[in-house]
């Protein structure tokens, strides 16, 4: 035991090996060309990242993974957050797959999980509803036992990549109440009689979407886990995906003030580089300061999770940090590049806008900072602990 | 003596009412006018429909002499009228223009006021302002455009860039430099310039609020010699009374529709608190939305008393300290204050801020499309470069 805060060999393997990938198969004009794309995300690209084991990296090998730790992951989204990468890792890899590979049955898993990791399926969460709650009580959306069956009624908002998924893995409440009791599992095919989509775009182009469920009828072999008490593993299941979400804050945070403090070097106006006022000093310093500061928290949350130790509380303050470090990065650029960043041929409104997207997924700043404090119970800034 | 209060008398009070009446008539129904809408055609007709019929009724300059367009009415006739058309969510002014005609009122000849300031006042010709340059934004005075004289004739050559509007202008004036040996601001001149002019190209630069900017290029570009406004060398000092805004000058100082926005946004955040219910309670009874509300009122109401201050330092010719430091002082509060102010309010109305129209938007998606506005709060100056005036010729720090 010592205190190292840098990558092993294996996850530096993969933090090249996928910087390299990305610089070749996503460019920023690839970035560019997604948005406007009729597919929900470039083909050869997820293609791509499947050839090199990424979309089951996580996964047992028993259902064609490559059973990497978290921290192997989490090298992984530094690079994706560095590349803007339009796909759909984090929501079918993360915390779809991840769901199943948790709570699933041996035929869910043998099912889904070799075919996510092969490329051949897209699974998506379907977690928010009009309320934007994070919490358990933010799951309204009913299932009722008809049957065979279970009835889902409700509506679950900024469901990702839904047009293109095989299965939703929805997020359905059993019975009254709005604790984490009753809050339930299931995977619904998209395009099972009374689901019905409609687009939401938001800033960052993604295929958002709301689908709004009517009397739609789910097997009860379709449900994923216990029901009545899929919540404690969707929850620790997001909070990791959302110690991930910091790590692409902290990737293209890296970008972000690689391009401002370049910017600031090379923009000369009253006949000397910007960067040389220290108004300008304190702008791009604020970039690294916030990069900074997410990438310890969420790195210490990575570890604690890949170590077994507890880890929800860090794993929220870590998103408190990327949630604020997301606005304040990019806010800080701007603000520096002035004039030419609000155009959208400068490549900054890209991160920008994802930035806000970012922001709020799996829990915004409110929410995380009070999750935070609870996770701490009566102790919420314990001695220094490494049990 | 203080007083705060425009309408003290029935005749104001009756003005005030004769705008409303014309608003609540004039108005294009079900359109409000939060947004720019310079790319969509439609909006744009809309927009310039409306801006003629108040043109029609010579309110555009009210207060310029009837000769040129106007009325000759008061400042304080002005402020009410922009009060109103702020309140009501009118487009903002062709805002250039404006400017430009305050510049014509102030430099331009009698026959170069005559030629332009009607156009301006029926709302028939829409401005556009060629200062910034790809190499010259915040050193504005490096610019490097340049137009020498060929017999009687000025020949303009060079680029222009993040024009706004200026695919929509007629014209534009464009800030050049007229003597090739003399350095910085000592030799700027500034030239009206028809847009249809042989050798003006224009690209677009699209930006992140769905609007547009420009880059013009001007290649060898004949004006006549009436296109100079003003002195020859001397913009430099008429442009920084035009930025200036505090002159009495129309449009004088007092609310403008485009930054009351601000205003009107706040409202709306505050009325989406009411009407939405989290956890069985309106989001305006949850303790921390209602002091985050509380610090954005408190903002937007230290913005309003700006306005007043702008009016009174302009009418009275009295100000708190040295001239720069009020303008500069509002303007680096309102720059910073804009996108921190859009950042809370994605905030408080939470994750469904992001999308951007249809029915699960919240408040029509208008508050995510404020908030990529808020973006270009760099306009007319970067606040870091109004704090340094500010500092400097304002408090007397060192340059
Ligand atoms: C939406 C929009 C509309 C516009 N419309 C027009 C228009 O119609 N016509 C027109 O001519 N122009 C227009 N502009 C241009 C605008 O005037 C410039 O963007 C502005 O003056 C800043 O210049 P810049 O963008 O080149 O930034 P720069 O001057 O390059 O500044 C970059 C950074 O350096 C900082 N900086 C520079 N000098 C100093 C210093 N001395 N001390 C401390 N910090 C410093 C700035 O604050 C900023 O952070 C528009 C801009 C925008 C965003």
């Amino acid at each position: 035991m010592s205190i190292d805060l840098n990558f092993n060999e294996q996850q530096q393997l993969i933090q090249n090996t996928a910087r390299e990938f990305f610089q070749k198969h996503c460019p920023i004009d690839v970035v560019r060309r997604a948005e406007k794309a009729d597919e929900e995300y470039p083909a050869d690209l997820w293609r791509g990242m499947a050839d090199l084991g990424w979309l089951g990296i996580t996964f047992p090998e028993a259902y064609g993974g490559l059973g990497c730790s978290f921290l192997d992951l989490y090298a992984l989204y530094g690079e994706l957050g560095r590349s803007l990468a339009p796909v759909p890792h984090l929501e079918c890899v993360a915390l779809a797959g991840t769901l199943v590979a948790e709570l699933g049955s041996e035929t869910q898993k043998a099912e889904w999980l070799p075919r996510i990791a092969a490329g051949e399926a897209i699974l998506t969460p379907a977690l928010m509803e009009p309320d934007g709650l994070y919490g358990p009580d933010g799951v309204t959306l009913s299932a009722r036992r008809d049957g065979d069956n279970f009835l889902l009624n409700g509506v679950k908002l900024l469901v990702a990549y839904a047009k293109s998924a095989d299965r939703l893995v929805c997020a359905a409440r059993i019975g009254t109440g709005d604790g984490a009791a009753g809050v339930s599992l299931f995977l619904v095919d998209p395009k099972a009689p009374g689901v019905s989509l409609e687009k939401t775009t938001n800033m960052a182009s993604a295929p958002l979407y709301a689908v709004i469920f009517k009397d739609v009828a789910v097997p009860t072999s379709d449900a994923l886990g216990e029901v009545g008490g899929a919540w404690p593993v969707l929850d620790a299941t997001v909070m990791k995906a959302a110690v991930l979400q910091s790590a692409m804050v902290v990737g293209a945070g890296e970008v972000v003030l690689d391009m401002t403090a370049d910017y600031a070097r090379t923009r000369v106006q009253f006949g000397q580089p910007i960067g040389r006022h220290q108004a300008v000093q304190y702008l791009v310093t604020d970039i690294a300061i916030e990069q900074n500061l997410t990438r310890n928290l969420a790195l210490r949350a990575a570890w604690r999770i890949e170590s077994g130790r507890s880890f929800l509380r860090e794993a929220a303050l870590a998103k408190a940090c990327a949630s604020k470090a997301a606005a304040a990065m990019t806010f800080a650029a701007h603000e520096v590049h002035a004039g030419i960043g609000f155009m959208l041929d400068y490549d900054l409104q890209l991160y920008t806008l994802r930035a806000k997207h970012w922001e709020s997924n799996l829990g915004d700043r409110r929410h995380c900072l009070e999750r935070a404090m609870a996770e701490g119970g009566d102790d919420p800034l314990p001695h220094f602990q490494h049990a | 003596m203080v007083d705060f209060c425009p309408d003290d008398t029935p005749q104001l009070k009756a003005w005030r009412g004769e705008v409303r009446a014309f608003l609540e008539a004039e108005l294009p129904g079900g359109m409000t006018f939060d947004y720019d809408y310079d790319e969509d055609e439609a909006g744009w007709d809309a927009y310039l429909a409306f801006w003629r019929k108040v043109g029609a009724k010579k309110w555009i300059g009210l207060t310029w002499p009837e000769e040129f367009g106007g009325l000759g009415r008061s400042a304080i006739e002005r402020w009410i009228l922009q009060e109103e058309f702020a309140e009501y969510a009118a487009p903002s002014h062709p805002i250039i223009g404006m400017a430009v005609a305050a510049g014509l009122l102030r430099h331009g000849t009698h026959a170069q006021r005559l030629r332009h300031l009607p156009g301006i006042a029926s709302g028939a010709v829409q401005w556009g302002e060629g200062y910034s340059e790809p190499g010259s934004g915040s050193d504005l005075a490096s610019l490097t455009t340049r137009a020498h004289l060929d017999g009687d004739h000025w020949v303009l050559n060079g680029q222009k860039t993040l024009g706004t509007a200026a695919h929509r202008a007629q014209w534009m004036s464009v800030l050049a430099r007229t003597d090739p040996e003399a350095p910085g601001h000592s030799a700027i001149s500034c030239f009206l310039v028809p847009l249809d002019a042989p050798g003006i190209q224009m690209l677009p630069l699209h930006n992140m609020a769905d609007g547009q900017q420009n880059q013009t290029f001007f290649d060898n570009v004949r004006l006549p010699a009436d296109s100079l406004l003003g002195d020859v060398n001397k913009a430099w000092n008429q442009i920084w009374f035009g930025l200036g805004g505090e002159a009495l000058d129309p449009p004088g100082p007092s609310p403008d529709p485009y930054r009351y926005r601000i205003v009107r946004m706040l409202r709306k955040v505050m009325s989406y608190c009411r009407e939405t219910r989290h956890r069985g309670r309106p989001l305006m009874e949850d303790p921390v939305v209602r002091l985050q509300l509380a610090e954005l009122l408190e903002g937007v109401e230290a913005i309003r008393t700006q306005y007043y201050e702008s009016y009174s330092n302009a009418v009275t010719g009295i100000t708190v300290g040295p001239r720069p430091i009020a303008l500069n002082l509002h303007q680096a509060y309102y720059k910073e204050f804009w996108p921190r102010f859009a950042q809370t309010c994605m905030e408080i109305v939470g994750p469904m801020a992001q999308i951007q129209g249809g029915r699960w938007a919240c408040l029509n998606g208008e508050l995510e499309h404020y908030f990529r506005g808020s973006v270009s709060n760099h306009a007319g100056g970067t606040s870091q470069l109004k704090r340094m005036v500010l500092a400097t010729r304002g408090l007397g720090l060192p340059r």
